[in-house]
């Protein structure tokens, strides 16, 4: 009994503490209009800040505040976003991993707190997710291949630099692309790196291979900013005229073609996929349950043939 | 006496749990088994066999496309085509008849006629890959995989089936002249569309003798 005297205030303080954060979490969630939080991998590379504004853009015309995160390429910062997302009240979030495996936990911590979650562009290896936007990569460098084989007749050195190795698309555009490549075997893969989807460290990484294999004919990479620091290594070692093929349709590369410093790149669309998740969330928000899991969204090779067609990060009219 | 007895029972107890709890696998064994869940080969043996072939006789015949593609472009690509997801690049299958005008290193060059129109066709010979033949019958859906890559494995199965079994013995008897019958499929882009130098990739090409 005595014992019981003791406990008691100790746990009607607990339960009053309980009711006070339980309230204090309804009360942000249901005061003001409802809010997006727009996750993505990195702020560090202009496509994907052309991704995050759209999104956030769009979820702003929906209605909704919308706050973009930068997880800087970290899984643990990306972790800390999802963490203050849902505290803060969040009602969906429209996410841009880090990592195909590492970002699972962030996805279905959410999913238990019954916040609905699109990704976009890039993937993650669970069907935790509402619904995945991404880019048809794997199509896309299939496309670049047959380019790629037709521009060295079938033969030569080439160099592959990868991007983050934890990443679905750096795989898919990599399988894509050798899924033609491989069937000609004068067309020689002398050196395959990571370049963690980065511009420096695509330029660093191919200054490196460069020496021991000075003899290429092309290089392939994972997308444009790596081409781009490439194409500056290239220049450097005096080696302009080696074909540089990017992915993404950024806007240095969509310059770079039409200054024949780039072969190729393969364009993405990112306000395609961010408005498509925004608008899922928001139709998700008003109570619809049924969404594909995956949507792709086509990709399209850009060359000097048919620069004419396109701007940066998309088609023009 | 009691006490000790207890002790035992308890720690047997204990280490049947902790011996039940954990399980060891060599790494290669989960990898393997992994791998085993989906056999891209055997699912594309069976989609080619039991769902396109079948499918292939409704194909749409290639001048008839390309008239109502050039007169009212929505209509050609809402009644034709299919694509898996958002974008303007979407697939036709297509069929015709047509009279072979040039064997070229990547393909084979096609002159094919109905009655109201022509059309200079080429047939690809060398670069069957993609999602093309996967994806123009509209008869497989990207969410009944759990992988993508899964299901980028099955459009890479199905060009090898076509490579292996269509293509050979066409390339070795096609000869200038010839009358050749095709099915294939065809992409096009729904935003910039262009309907000169059009390629097919080959699912079924047959020659034919009478001319």
């Amino acid at each position: 009994m005595k014992q019981f005297f003791f406990r008691a205030p100790s746990f009607l303080l607990l339960l009053m503490l309980t009711a006070a954060f339980g309230f204090g979490c309804k009360s942000k969630r249901s005061d003001g209009p409802k809010k997006m939080a727009v996750i993505v991998s990195t702020l560090n590379n202009p496509w994907f800040v052309f991704l995050a504004e759209n999104a956030a853009a769009k979820a702003k015309e929906l209605g909704y505040e919308a706050k973009i995160f930068d997880s800087q390429n970290n899984t643990a910062l990306e972790t800390d976003h999802f963490e203050n997302a849902l505290a803060s009240g969040y009602s969906a979030v429209l996410f841009n991993p880090t990592d195909a495996d590492g970002s699972v936990v962030n996805v279905l911590k959410a999913k238990e707190a019954g916040v609905p979650v699109f990704c976009m562009d890039r993937e993650v290896n669970s069907d935790a997710a509402t619904s995945q936007i991404l880019s048809d990569s794997y199509s896309g460098c299939v496309a670049m291949g047959k380019y790629f084989v037709q521009q060295l007749n079938k033969k030569g050195n080439y160099v592959e630099l990868l991007g983050l190795v934890g990443d679905n698309n750096t795989w898919q555009r990599s399988k894509g692309f050798h899924s033609l490549v491989d069937y000609y075997p004068e067309l020689k893969m002398v050196a395959q790196q990571s370049a963690d989807f980065d511009r420096n460290k695509g330029m660093e990484v191919l200054e490196s291979i460069l020496q021991a294999h000075p003899n290429i004919d092309a290089v392939f990479c994972g997308n444009d900013a790596m081409a781009m620091g490439a194409y500056q290594a290239l220049v450097s070692a005096g080696k302009p005229n080696v074909k540089v093929f990017g992915f993404d349709g950024a806007e240095d590369a969509i310059t770079g073609i039409g200054e024949g410093k780039i072969a190729a790149t393969a364009m993405q669309f990112p306000k395609v996929m961010a408005e498509t998740a925004a608008v899922y969330a928001d139709e998700y928000l008003k109570g619809k349950r049924e969404f594909p899991k995956k949507m792709p969204v086509a990709v399209e090779l850009v060359t000097k043939e048919n620069i004419k067609d396109y701007i940066a990060y998309g088609k023009k009219d | 006496m009691k006490k000790t007895l207890k002790y035992i029972l308890g720690l047997a107890a204990l280490v049947f749990v902790a011996y039940n709890s954990v399980y060891f696998k060599k790494l290669d064994a989960v990898r393997a088994s992994a791998h085993k869940q989906f056999d891209a080969s055997a699912y594309a043996r069976k989609y080619y066999d039991t769902r396109l072939k079948p499918a292939l006789k409704n194909a749409v015949e290639i001048n008839q496309l390309l008239a109502l593609a050039r007169v009212d472009k929505e209509a050609a690509f809402n009644r034709h085509s299919h694509a898996l997801g958002i974008g303007n690049i979407r697939y036709f299958l297509v069929q015709g008849t047509g009279e072979i005008t040039g064997i070229n290193e990547n393909d084979v060059a096609v002159i094919s006629k109905n009655d109201s129109t022509q059309s200079a066709l080429k047939i690809a010979t060398e670069f069957v890959f993609g999602n093309a033949i996967r994806d123009a019958s509209g008869l497989i859906n990207l969410n009944e995989f759990s992988s993508t890559a899964d299901f980028n494995n099955v459009s890479a199965e199905v060009n090898k089936i076509v490579r292996n079994e269509v293509l050979p013995a066409f390339k070795s008897t096609a000869k200038k002249g010839d009358r050749v019958h095709f099915v294939g499929a065809i992409e096009l882009n729904r935003q910039h569309l262009k309907l000169d130098d059009l390629e097919i990739i080959p699912v079924a090409l047959n020659l034919i003798k009478d001319k």
